[in-house]
């Protein structure tokens, strides 16, 4: 039958238009890369070949972009060790709970995955400012955990509910506790998609731009807060703004291929924009 | 100790240790959500400005914030905005994501790594999203106006034009995320059994017949879907036109979020802002139910 329809319609065709499409769909990606090691004096020629020089990725870690970059990676692990702290148990729990009112939850969570950022951030800032949280690392966690931890919760119960139960029974026959028994049998088996929950997690909270924006200034700063800066210093660093914004897309592009099975699960429940 | 399972003590000892697992991230979720919504609605009800002490608990005029928003222009004007950039989005992305899907659907080597290839623009940081295409639509560096300009067909500055700066907007924001319902649309492709197709074939049907016929009908609920969560993300849209335009030129690309974030950061009217952002969640809200309803009968289907 695939024989047959192979036949039919000759792919060879369509692998061409794949290829075609495929180049042009990421020229743009490939187009920064480029402008980050192109020299100064070149990036207004354009011509296809230059000298590559590390200059913009040299004038980069002279500057405050390092420290910025420190905070990205900061939060953003702290969020995600935080939302996987509280999401996992909470997501087993209602893998398995027979209890009235789960399905609820979970719709709370989906909407919680969908509001947009600026509703949180109206009231967040005002809190913030009162509390003393405004610019520093500990206020963006908090506000990286509005959607991570329902992120954490969102992915993790499918693969819960995945894990036999019969295996958690014969554990229990042999007298242990239900946590000692998710810790001994549940969790080791999920493993594959925790990691892939918590990679996906660090993705979201690393491209943040919207929260750390509003909530910081210069203290708390993201990476991609300080991109910003070199837009409004005159005379347009574009080397400068290609170097790090190659920086800043390196680690999501090489955590994305790692996880990509598992990506349209974490996508799906309505990435954060901003 | 000898533990009974399977009896009622058991399951209810079980459900006790399942409820304080949940607790934590409950009362987290409840503290960092419920709690700032409850918050924005009450400063929604307030003409709440940082400048102007005590307009804090000054709910003299409750809904004075909503009654003035239509006669706002400002604000009519940036619904219009996000109307158009939402149902572009929305049409385009469903479009060019099932037109890719159906090119990639074939199991090939090449369209096997195209798969995987063509998710880079979606995972990207919004904010390298932007300055890439702030790059390649600025006409001094950008490699796409000096091709289109050597073939005799030079194209004016996009984003600095009122009449195109929003398209360019939405261009730069389908590259980022038709991804999403390519995927979303390739997962149930997959999901179409061969046996209909090959009936069809049988009967003579030609290969848009069986498209039109046998794979829409079954992939049109995900594309639902997709196009709801598309519609969703759409009314979040900030980082490109902050980054691309700053709302300009004049107000043309400035969306209802957008305006918001002016009102609110800028303006410091954060009870008109909140305001604006109640009536936001609000439909968002509505839309997200819209979604449980069309996925809870065959949960997960497309996730």
């Amino acid at each position: 039958m695939t024989t047959r329809r192979r036949h039919r319609f000759p792919h060879w065709r369509g692998d061409v238009a794949t290829a075609a499409l495929l180049l042009a769909v990421l020229f743009p990606f490939f187009y920064l890369i480029q402008l980050s090691f192109r020299p100064k004096e070149d990036i207004f020629a354009g011509g296809l070949l230059f000298t590559p020089t590390l200059e913009h990725y040299g004038a980069l870690w002279h500057g405050n972009f390092p420290f910025s970059f420190v905070n990205s990676v900061v939060t953003a692990a702290s969020a995600t060790a935080l939302a996987l702290l509280f999401g996992v148990p909470a997501a087993y729990a209602l893998s398995r709970a027979s209890f009235r009112g789960s399905r609820r939850i979970g719709l709370w969570i989906l909407v919680t995955r969908m509001a947009p950022p600026i509703a949180f951030t109206i009231p967040l800032f005002i809190t913030f400012r009162f509390l003393g949280l405004h610019d520093t690392r500990t206020g963006l966690v908090i506000v990286y955990l509005t959607f991570s931890l329902a992120l954490v919760i969102w992915m993790m119960k499918p693969f819960f509910d995945a894990v036999p139960r019969e295996l958690e029974e014969a554990a229990a026959i042999d007298g242990c506790g239900t946590w000692t028994t998710f810790l001994t049998i549940t969790l080791p088996l999920t493993a594959p998609g925790l990691a892939a929950t918590a990679v996906i997690c660090f993705i979201q909270s690393w491209n943040d731009f919207f929260f750390a924006l509003i909530l910081t200034r210069t203290q708390a700063s993201t990476a991609p807060v300080a991109i910003v800066g070199f837009i409004q210093y005159a005379g347009w660093e574009w080397g400068r703004m290609a170097a790090a914004g190659t920086l800043v897309m390196m680690p999501v592009v090489v955590f994305s291929v790692l996880v990509r099975k598992y990506l349209v699960r974490g996508l799906a429940a309505g990435s954060v924009k901003g | 100790m000898t533990v009974v399972p399977a009896g009622p003590a058991w399951t209810d000892r079980r459900d006790r240790d399942l409820v304080l697992g949940l607790a934590p991230a409950l009362v987290v979720l409840a503290l960092l959500t419920v709690t700032p919504g409850v918050y924005l609605v009450l400063t929604s009800l307030t003409p709440l400005n940082l400048a102007v002490p005590g307009s804090e608990w000054d709910f003299s005029q409750p809904l004075g914030n909503y009654a003035g928003m239509f006669e706002d222009p400002r604000f009519v004007h940036s619904v219009g905005v996000q109307a158009q950039l939402s149902i572009a989005s929305v049409v385009l992305q469903l479009l060019i994501g099932l037109g890719v899907a159906l090119l990639l659907h074939p199991n090939t080597p090449i369209r096997q790594l195209a798969r995987s290839w063509m998710l880079v623009p979606m995972v990207l940081p919004p904010i390298v999203v932007g300055i890439t295409w702030l790059a390649l639509f600025t006409v001094d560096i950008s490699p796409i106006h000096r091709f289109l300009a050597w073939m005799g067909l030079p194209m004016p500055p996009l984003l600095t034009n009122p009449s195109t700066a929003l398209w360019a907007i939405v261009f730069a924001g389908t590259w980022q995320h038709f991804p999403f319902t390519m995927l979303m649309a390739l997962a149930a492709l997959q999901m179409v059994p061969e046996s209909p197709i090959e009936a069809a074939r049988i009967d003579g049907a030609n290969r848009w017949q069986i498209f039109r016929h046998v794979r829409l009908p079954f992939i049109a609920p995900t594309l639902a879907v997709a196009g709801l969560f598309v519609l969703i993300d759409s009314v979040k849209a900030f980082p490109l036109i902050f980054i691309m335009t700053d709302g300009g030129p004049g107000e043309v690309t400035e969306v209802t979020n957008f305006y918001v974030y002016r009102q609110a950061f800028t303006f410091s009217l954060w009870g008109y802002g909140s305001a604006i952002a109640v009536l936001m969640m609000a439909g968002v809200f509505a839309l997200s139910w819209v979604i449980d309803r069309i996925t809870t009968p065959n949960d997960g289907r497309w996730s």
